[in-house]
């Protein structure tokens, strides 16, 4: 599979289509809510070592602002009718009113972690989606994407009572006719987390935070409202949803029932400040969830390690409401960039108790600080663009990434007891994970990718440590990522 | 005279080393959970759980969910205790079968020194008397077997029903009666059900996943299942010259001791053990550190006295009678050598007699052990056993404990019968 990808790759860096312009229906996505990274202020202190992209042709999954006209390099054909193009991604289109663009996404990944892991494959397609999107009349955005690895159920899983993964990922209209008010309905993300909503491709590391991944709700069902204003000096979302998020459910957990989520964010030093200070993006998310404990089984959050994903926080049993809160403060400039980020979860458990007595809430937060440096000295987007790609009279470009994390699990209020790991605990053993991820990214062109990470983790409950000495987990990951 | 001293003192010292060790070496090792599994009473235990994991728990009964609950007996508890639904033919959601893990959450915890224990429901046993009375025997006989001991289980301080709180076979259990507990344990867990083509110790050929984890279900070392030992032991039951077979199977049995197993079950009329109605079944599987010698250990004797009151179980049921792809290769193959076949009906004649130990005829008849012994279980759990009818009426359970009495009463001779007429025979042709 991986030689297969790499001959895809070089195949599409000979055979790079067209080099025209093209503009793509907004995205809600973290990077989508920034005013245009090309907009952004950048740093004066050092703009000769600065590199520009030669090409202006997006990358395929490179979020474009709809506003902004990019400068075709080959002249488009003018008239209507139907007629077939390759420059963002294949599109069919119809005049200015009809347009479906085909898109791909491929990530291979290697892992290699501590001796004696279970179910850690060494090499796996670990996402293979493949979607579509364009708009009808430019009023009418949709988006329909589609994982083609999801694992079927068996029989077994079915007795045991497992749930199926939806292999849908993204299916969504959007309606632009009131810019500062567009309405989205469907399956999409909900609004919450800075590293969440960051599109899959584009991250910095291999894998998400923690918190991103085991606190932030991700893709549910539902409808929202969002817009900017002040030209994407602030920006908002707000939206009810079906429940909150795939990643608060699993095989086994039911997960939240109605959520409202809501985020903004926004550049508040724009006017008031001049150079790096001006980029520093902030944002703020909150949601709410209905919480019932219809499954026989804890409804409550769970935590795993990183590559090996055991479970060192197991749910816990939960009834009431489940309330998130998430802060995050996003900053680049010119080559370098940093974010960083705080969660916090905490979930009723009315009537949990052995005598059906209320407990302290269960409570779960995270934090992390990430870093990133683009040795190659072009500014620091997402995707990030080489200024000149590799075999195309260049090396491509090359980045490494830093992020210290924490992930942990608790109760609320004063400790009345002693802590214990069981569901239903009044007080809950506190347990986490500290990692620390460092790695490098090559991006050969923009349409491949190549990331190492090299991971340090560290269970805080030696108890639920799967290494036996009690010691650190080490992993390395490499991942070839392709898209179209 | 300072010589003389200072022998004296050196002879002093040494005999000082020594004492300590003399003592230390004929002191009985003292076993805490002893107290839990004192046959002499009948026991109180109390669970504190959430009342949705209670209706989960006799709802979703062929579900393995775990669940916390306080464990309560006498005047010890403790906290962070997980129990589940258990059991494949006694799973029950109107009584549940449960299994309770000490260390369900906490690695570490032990209750009286014990992992987890067993609370039998036995649905299949109107009588609550086999797998006691059946295990009791097995250790009277001198093999290793689980202890047990009757307990009224209350969730909530609600009566939940009679149970028989049976030892759980894992690690703690192999070193208190092996003396080491780092090698390979497996559950023999093959789908016997009906549709089903038994497992038999038929060689299935030589890739070893063929036999672990089904039927040989790791216990013990899951990440180190070493199931190429499972494979030439199967292969040698099964595929070994006769020349060579007793010498062979050595290295991977010890065959009086499991003829002796065998003849413990026959005497019991189990019906599905090693020689079961279903195929093989009913035991656990260990094998011995650095060693290939593995060693049956006995479990669910909940079938035993199988047609009670007759007592005239065969003791060959299933090993010359009986479908010929249930009946068990290995049982098959060993009997037919003389010394074996006669080792198989001395220890029935052994049984016979310890059963029947103390029984006297005459104007005072005195019953033997094992009717004694029925009937001093019986008196334990009758009224706790009349207060529970979840599964059985009173009638039942009296019906049954009068069969069981029966059976004990016969059993000795009608045993001692059979084997006249086998002995008189000869082997397995």
């Amino acid at each position: 599979m991986l030689i297969r990808l790499l001959l895809a790759a070089w195949l599409c860096v000979i055979a790079a289509p067209g080099q025209a312009a093209d503009v793509q229906n907004d995205q809600p996505t973290a990077e989508a809510a920034k005013p245009g990274k090309n907009a952004k202020p950048k740093d004066q202190s050092k703009p000769k070592k600065q590199k520009k992209p030669k090409s202006n042709v997006p990358a395929p999954d490179e979020p474009i602002n709809p506003e902004e006209q990019i400068e075709p390099t080959v002249a488009e054909p003018s008239g209507g009718g139907w007629r077939f193009s390759w420059k963002q991604h294949p599109s069919i289109r119809y005049g200015s009113v009809f347009r479906l663009d085909g898109q791909a996404k491929f990530q291979e990944d290697g892992h290699s972690t501590y001796e004696g892991a279970v179910d850690v494959p060494g090499w796996e397609l670990h996402r293979n989606r493949i979607g579509i999107s364009g708009y009808l009349s430019k009023k009418i955005e949709y988006e329909i994407e589609r994982e083609l690895t999801e694992k079927e159920l068996t029989d077994k899983d079915i007795l045991a009572g497992v749930t199926e993964a939806s292999h849908w990922k993204d299916v969504n209209v959007n309606l632009t006719f009131v810019k500062n008010a567009q309405v989205q309905i469907g399956k999409f993300k909900v609004p919450f987390g800075l590293d969440q909503l960051t599109g899959v491709t584009h991250n910095d590391f291999i894998y998400r935070s923690l918190g991103a991944s085991y606190l932030a709700p991700a893709r549910d069902i539902g409808a929202m409202v969002h817009g900017r204003f002040f030209k994407r000096g602030l920006n908002y979302w707000a939206g009810f949803f079906q429940h909150d998020g795939d990643n608060a459910r699993s095989k086994k957990i039911q997960g939240g029932d109605e959520t409202f989520a809501a985020r903004v964010t926004g550049m508040p030093f724009r006017k008031i400040a001049s150079g790096s200070v001006a980029a520093i993006e902030v944002g703020s998310s909150f949601a709410i969830s209905a919480l019932s404990d219809d499954s026989f089984r804890p409804n409550g959050l769970r935590g795993r390690t990183v590559v090996s994903q055991d479970t060192f926080a197991e749910p816990v049993y939960v009834k009431g409401r489940r309330r998130r809160w998430e802060a995050d403060a996003d900053w680049a400039s010119g080559p370098i960039a940093a974010r960083t980020e705080y969660t916090w979860v905490s979930d009723d458990r009315l009537g949990q108790g052995l005598g059906d007595e209320n407990l302290p809430d269960a409570r779960a937060r995270s934090w992390y600080v990430s870093g990133v440096w683009v040795v190659t000295a072009e500014d620091k987007t997402r995707p990030l663009k080489a200024a000149s790609e590799f075999l195309q009279g260049g090396w491509g470009a090359v980045e490494v990434v830093a992020r210290l994390e924490r992930l942990w699990y608790d109760s609320a209020g004063p400790s009345t007891g002693v802590a214990f790991r069981n569901p239903r605990a009044e007080t809950i053993l506190p347990t986490g994970d500290r990692v620390v991820t460092v790695g490098a990214n090559w991006i050969l062109n923009r349409f491949t990718k190549l990331q190492i990470n090299v991971i340090r983790e560290h269970l805080e409950d030696a108890d639920r440590n799967p290494v036996t000495n009690g010691g650190a987990l080490w992993s390395r990951i490499v991942r070839l990522q392709f898209v179209l | 005279m300072l010589l003389n001293r200072a022998r004296a003192f050196i002879l002093i010292l040494a005999l000082g080393a020594l004492l300590p060790h003399a003592v230390v070496s004929q002191t009985p090792a003292v076993d805490p959970s002893d107290s839990f599994f004192d046959d002499t009473v009948l026991h109180d235990v109390r669970l504190a759980i959430n009342g949705r994991d209670l209706e989960s728990l006799h709802v979703n009964f062929l579900s393995n969910e775990y669940y916390p609950v306080n464990f309560a007996w006498r005047d010890k508890s403790m906290p962070g205790v997980g129990i589940r639904s258990r059991g494949t033919g006694s799973r029950s959601g109107v009584k549940p079968g449960l299994r309770i893990d000490f260390d369900r959450y906490a690695t570490d915890q032990k209750f009286l020194g014990l992992k987890s224990v067993i609370f039998r429901n036995q649905t299949q046993d109107p009588s609550h008397l086999r797998e006691r009375l059946a295990m009791l025997f097995f250790r009277r006989m001198g093999l290793k077997a689980e202890r047990q001991a009757h307990a009224r289980l209350f969730f909530n301080n609600n009566y939940a029903g009679l149970y028989t709180i049976v030892e759980s076979v894992d690690k703690i259990f192999l070193k208190k009666n092996f003396g080491e507990d780092t090698s390979n344990l497996y559950e023999f867990a093959f789908d016997n059900s009906v549709g089903h083509v038994p497992f038999i110790f038929k060689y299935l050929g030589s890739d070893a996943n063929l036999y672990v984890p089904v039927p040989f279900k790791p216990e013990t070392k899951e990440t180190d299942t070493q199931p190429q030992y499972i494979e030439r032991l199967i292969w040698t039951i099964d595929q070994a010259g006769d020349a060579a077979w007793r010498q062979s199977i050595a290295e991977y049995l010890d065959l009086p001791k499991f003829i002796r197993h065998l003849a413990i079950e026959s005497f019991l009329a189990e019906e599905d053990g090693i020689t079961g109605d279903y195929g093989p079944n009913n035991f656990y599987f260990y094998r011995y550190e650095n060693k290939s010698l593995f060693q049956f250990i006995p479990w669910d004797k909940s079938n035993t006295f199988w047609e009670a009151p007759s007592p005239n179980y065969f003791i060959l049921r299933n090993v010359e009678d009986g479908p010929v792809d249930h009946r068990n290769r290995l049982v098959q193959r060993a009997l037919k050598y003389p010394d074996l076949w006669t080792l198989f009906l001395d220890t029935l004649e052994e049984c016979a007699n310890s059963a029947s130990a103390g029984a006297t005829t005459g104007a005072n008849p005195q019953p033997g052990w094992l009717s004694s012994e029925v009937q001093r279980e019986y008196l334990q759990i009758r009224d706790a056993a009349l207060a529970d009818t979840l599964i059985f009426t009173n009638a039942q359970f009296e019906q049954a404990v009068a069969d069981i009495k029966a059976f004990a009463a016969g059993r000795s001779d009608a045993v001692k019968a059979q084997v006249a007429t086998y002995r008189a025979r000869g082997p397995l042709p």
